[in-house]
């Protein structure tokens, strides 16, 4: 009975063993041959390209009609170049722009018997500030601003003193961070489970979505003294 | 006592085999929904072509461009300027001008046992600080490997790469240029307390290096606004 037993137990041993051995190699080929994340990836990328080729493809179009009408006469040549200076101002942040988007208001929870001085470990104006605005930026804003002043691509949030500075000037708690784009992806983004709001615990962080936001524009002068245009070889 | 053992042990191989095999049944399902190479392959090729049809769009709108630019150098030179300006706000416009660049490499700091390797690598934060130190220190154009940053451009860490522009993959090690005054840029970062002083503290590997001549190129693709409309003066 005793053998039995052994040989039945060691035959099944074998069995496992196969099994198992086979079992590696199969999740081996697995990792050796293409994920079907790559494809995806390549299937995004491609996706992606033929987006901005319709928007490149729209673009011509739209210098194109410029030109045709630049080439009828002179009025319509400077009305053909404001407009496209004005479509750059557009997207440069020099003019005021509306849209649906998100509100975010950050104000600093009040403790008591906790002294704004020891800041050590608290997570400073700046760095929460280039984080949600970073945290838009990646769920499709396309316009934003803190406390009346537009972010543009110049724009710094630093901390100059116990201020915080956007385009030079002064702003300070609490905080109203606009953004325009699709409001429930910009909510989401910042409310997701461990995400921004879920860890910042020494701010009082609240969104709301807005049907119409206005933001304005961007109101200093700017004056470029290093960088230049590079033009194409004529 | 061993005789009504037997059965016992027989039932819990079965269920262990029955296990096995369904896992086993399981894996080789997945490799079989794996695409294969082949697939692979054709998307490639697909987007190589993709992108040189897209590359010769984004030409072609230069030129355009460029062609309006000259329409608005005749009219006036303020005009021209102006244009230039937004252009290059917008990052639309490639530029060159003097500068710094900014290498960024992970830790070369041997770990002991019990550290966290996390800590040592270059993250989306630390990128996001050197930018926001550049900007405040008067950049007027920044690429960060190449890849022309806008107001709008997020710097996300995705595994051991950091996503920006939406879907531009870029892998260590982070090279950014900014076109501004060399001297002042380069003060910034070396601050007492600045953010190469936080960085070398992990032992994150910053270069700064001085250029007399940087060129940063423009924003691939266009900057389309969905969401955001103009707003009707008067």
């Amino acid at each position: 009975m005793n053998r039995a037993l052994y040989l039945s137990i060691g035959f099944v041993s074998v069995i496992l063993g196969l099994m198992i051995a086979f079992q590696f190699r199969t999740v081996e080929q697995v990792d050796a041959g293409v994920s079907s994340d790559r494809a995806q990836l390549l299937t995004n990328q491609l996706k992606e390209i033929e987006k901005e080729m319709v928007a490149l493809q729209s673009e011509t179009n739209d210098l194109e009609n410029k030109l045709a009408k630049a080439a009828k006469g002179r009025p319509e040549a400077s009305e053909a170049v404001l407009e496209e200076l004005q479509k750059n101002h557009q997207i440069a942040g020099f003019t005021e722009l509306k849209g649906p988007g998100l509100e975010v208001r950050i104000a600093p929870v009040q403790k008591e018997g906790q002294h704004n001085g020891s800041s050590l470990f608290i997570v400073s104006d700046e760095d929460l500030l280039l984080r949600v605005v970073n945290e838009l930026r990646a769920a499709g804003a396309e316009a934003l601003s803190i406390n009346s002043q537009r972010i543009i691509s110049t724009s710094e949030i630093r901390l100059a003193g116990s201020f915080i500075n956007v385009n030079l000037t002064r702003i300070s708690p609490p905080y109203s961070v606009l953004a325009i784009g699709i409001p429930d992806q910009l909510e989401s983004s910042l409310l997701i489970k461990g995400g921004l709001v879920d860890t910042t615990k020494d701010w009082d962080i609240s969104v709301t979505k807005q049907g119409e936001l206005l933001l304005p524009a961007y109101k200093h002068r700017i004056k470029l003294e290093y960088a230049k245009p590079l033009r194409e070889a004529k | 006592m061993k005789i009504k053992q037997y059965p016992w042990g027989v039932a819990l191989v079965a269920l262990t085999l029955g296990l096995m095999l369904t896992v086993q049944y399981r894996s080789s399902k997945e490799i079989n929904e794996t695409p294969p190479i082949a697939r692979v392959q054709t998307l490639s090729n697909e987007i190589k072509e993709k992108q040189e049809g897209r590359n010769l769009l984004q030409k072609r709108a230069q030129q355009l461009r460029e062609r309006l630019d000259k329409k608005a150098a005749s009219q006036s030179e303020n005009l021209s300027e102006a244009m230039d300006t937004s252009r290059i706000i917008a990052g639309i416009q490639a530029v060159t001008g003097p500068g710094v660049e900014v290498t960024l490499n992970d830790s070369n700091v041997e770990l002991s046992q019990g550290q966290d390797p996390n800590l040592y690598v270059v993250h989306d934060e630390d990128v996001l600080k050197v930018l926001n130190e550049l900007k405040a220190a008067g950049a007027e154009a920044i690429s960060l490997n190449g890849i022309r940053l806008i107001a709008t451009s997020e710097i996300r860490c995705i595994g051991p790469t950091i996503l920006t522009n939406k879907n531009k993959r870029i892998p260590a090690p982070f090279t950014i240029a900014a076109i501004g005054n060399p001297q002042t840029l380069e003060k910034s970062l070396y601050l007492k307390g600045g953010v190469v002083e936080q960085l070398k503290f992990w032992g994150i590997q910053v270069q700064v290096h001085k250029k007399a001549n940087l060129e940063i190129l423009g924003c691939a693709g266009v900057i389309t606004l969905e969401y955001a409309q103009p707003v009707s003066e008067g």
